[in-house]
């Protein structure tokens, strides 16, 4: 892989947002969350060490978007590329997940396709993952290696940037002049880095390794009475859904402007009550365990069956978001001790 | 398929007809040629009020023009009950599988149908009778609360049960002085030697309710589970396999579906629900 040395990461900043529209990870308040990257105004741009507290999915799945309009002439603004800094791998990762449902299956959804072509991908190591980051379980290694244009490594005096996609070079050779060359002693120590990031994340998710796959451990746990007690600790705030880079539930609702009509694409929750309701009133997931249920089943059963991959990276914002103190983590931890329990008692 | 699939083409309701106290059929004219296979359904557009799914109950070789036959059922079904002609209204799709009309060839048809259940057994029908020769015999057997709340009356109480090839017997939960036939549910009126079981397919749709105890009682006629044809009726948005709200199991219902064999569908949990 092609990489070059920068030792501003001002300097890359900048140079993207001469044709891109530019997000940055920001401080707010205590959380960090993608901002709008202003090359005049901007105070010092700080590297991201973690994850931001936002989902990277808002970029290409906003929270309510126009998705049809009838009776009208408006035209739709074309998009502007935009460039997101500070993506992580579980992040990146986590787009790769919604691709497979908007933009390679073969119903595409056009509103996705269009800004995902408009994407450009600064990922970034992570150098201080969150005590809630579990990326460990679900192949995370705290770095990634495909899925970007560039990826930024800090190192001594500076940044290291890879080059991971056609576009990515054509940036590089069109600014040729800002980068240098990166010393091999430099990739040493990143490779270094990197591995010490990698066994911190093994260790914390140590205590969580699952004994058997997921799939297998929640297929025999349909019955249990977990999914009850947790739905003790739930307030139905829907925030593990919401701040979830891999939940992708939307609901088409229908409007009205001034003179036409329209369809908007709002997020929606499988937690919600009303979510599975018919017209009459049936509901598979009256209860809300059950729907907690769905949730782990979708991400750790269906998805895998129909795509081949879990619907989960690993990144434990659902963990930091949940009012409820519910951490998935445990929960999973919980439900792989109740199959092995099962399991030995039919042995005997 | 490309292109924006949420953006729906216009239409047009032409004309209004009722089929029983709950239920009109619309016909409605879209702005060009709608093309779409027995059984699959479209997503219509009250604009600025909603969208709901809906089988068109007319022949797939109609494509002039559709009809869609609704019951009012809440928020977006009673106010289309409120339309009249000339009403605009947005079309997308058609979407999911329809039925695999052409696997049906050489076999008994075994149609079992209750309420609006017979919207999309409508078509099906009108599709089966088209080749009627392709098909060893097709036995219908519907059911309605009522006699009045048949849908499709004209024709189901009369030619539909004089073409050669075709049985159909109805009953109804409760007669009323005409009714002479007979009163019960639909599972009432299913009898084992009906259909030359091991010939033959099964196609089921009404009320969930009605959906499990049928194909119960199929199931004890020995029809094979990948026999019998289910028309699964989950909440729906997108219609495209992307919003969630259909999935049952690995499946979405709009994108799979809705038709599925139960043989498909049996291992998971709260498929009637
Ligand atoms: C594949 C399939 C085929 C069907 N075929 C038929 C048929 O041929 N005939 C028939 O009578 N019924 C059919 N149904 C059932 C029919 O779709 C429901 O009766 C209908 O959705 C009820 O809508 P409602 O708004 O009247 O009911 P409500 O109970 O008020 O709402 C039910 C649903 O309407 C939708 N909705 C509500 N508000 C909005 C909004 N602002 N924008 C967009 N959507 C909104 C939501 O999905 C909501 O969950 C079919 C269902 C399916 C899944
Ligand atoms: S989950 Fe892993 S990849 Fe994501 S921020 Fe935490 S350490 Fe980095
Ligand atoms: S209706 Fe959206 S996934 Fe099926």
């Amino acid at each position: 892989m092609d990489a070059v040395f920068v030792s501003k990461l001002k300097t890359l900043l900048d140079a993207l947002a001469e044709k891109m529209d530019v997000y940055v990870p920001a401080k707010a308040s205590k959380h960090l969350v993608f901002t709008k990257y202003d090359p005049g105004s901007s105070p010092a741009v700080e590297f991201n060490a973690v994850r931001t507290c936002t989902p990277v999915k808002e970029f290409l799945f906003p929270l309510r978007e126009t998705a049809a309009t009838m009776q009208t002439q408006a035209q739709v603004p074309a998009l502007k590329a935009f460039a997101v800094v500070g993506l992580k791998d579980c992040d990146v990762r986590s787009i790769a997940i919604l691709d497979k449902v908007f933009a390679e299956d073969d119903f595409k959804d056009a509103l996705y396709v269009a800004r995902r072509e408009k994407m450009f991908i600064v990922s970034s190591d992570c150098t201080e993952p969150a005590q809630t980051c579990f990326c460990a379980l679900f192949e995370g290694k705290g770095f990634t290696e495909k899925g970007f244009d560039l990826n930024i490594s800090p190192i001594k005096g500076g940044f290291i940037v890879d080059i991971g996609s056609r576009k990515g070079h054509e940036f590089v050779e069109r600014n040729s002049g800002l980068f240098a060359d990166v010393p091999a002693a430099l990739l040493e120590e990143r490779d270094a880095n990197r591995a010490a990031v990698q066994q911190q994340l093994e260790r914390q998710s140590a205590e969580f390794i699952p004994s058997e796959p997921l799939q297998r451990i929640l297929e025999r746990t349909q019955d249990s009475e977990i999914f009850a007690q947790l739905a003790k600790d739930c307030i139905e705030c829907q925030a593990c859904t919401r701040v979830c880079p891999t939940c992708h539930c939307f609901y088409l609702y229908d409007g009205k402007q001034q003179d036409y009509f329209t369809k908007m694409k709002i997020w929606d929750s499988c937690m919600r009550f009303g979510y599975a309701m018919v017209a009459g009133g049936a509901n598979p997931n009256k209860v809300l365990g059950e729907r907690m249920k769905h949730r782990l089943m979708h991400k750790f059963v269906y998805f895998l069956e129909r795509y081949g991959v879990n619907m989960c990276v690993g990144c434990g914002r659902c963990i930091d978001a949940d009012a409820g103190g519910i951490d998935l983590r445990q929960v999973l931890k919980k439900l792989g001790e109740e199959a092995r329990l099962q399991k030995t008692e039919r042995a005997k | 398929m490309n292109g924006n699939l949420y953006q729906p083409i216009s239409g047009r309701i032409i004309d209004i007809i009722d089929e029983s106290p709950t239920i009109k059929s619309f016909v409605v004219e879209a702005e060009s040629p709608f093309k779409f296979a027995t059984g699959q359904f479209i997503e219509l557009t009250l604009p600025g009020v909603g969208e709901a799914p809906f089988t068109p109950s007319s022949s797939p070789k109609q494509t002039e023009q559709m009809e869609i036959t609704i019951m009012k059922a809440g928020r977006v079904t009673g106010l289309l009950h409120e339309c009249s002609p000339g009403q605009m209204v947005g079309i997308r799709g058609p979407f999911g599988n329809g039925y695999p009309v052409n696997g049906f060839a050489g076999k008994e048809i075994y149609i079992v149908g209750g309420g609006v259940g017979l919207a999309p057994i409508r078509s099906l029908f009108l599709t089966l009778v088209d080749r009627i020769k392709d098909f060893k015999k097709v036995v219908c057997r519907f059911g309605a609360r009522t006699p009045d709340d048949f849908i499709y009356k004209k024709a189901l109480f009369g030619p539909w049960q004089k073409i050669n090839g075709v049985d159909i017997k109805l009953t109804v939960d409760k007669g009323d002085g005409q009714w002479t036939g007979n009163v019960g549910v639909v599972t009432t009126i299913l009898n084992a030697n009906d259909v030359d079981v091991k010939n033959a397919v099964a196609i089921v749709c009404g009320p969930p309710i009605m959906m499990k105890y049928a194909t119960i009682k199929l199931l004890e006629f020995k029809f094979a589970p990948d026999t019998i044809y289910l028309s699964m009726e989950k909440n729906m948005s997108c219609g495209i396999g992307k919003c969630g709200h259909c999935m049952l199991g690995k499946y979405y219902v709009c994108k799979d579906g809705p038709v599925f064999t139960y043989e498909q569908i049996r291992k998971y949990p709260k498929i009637w629900d």
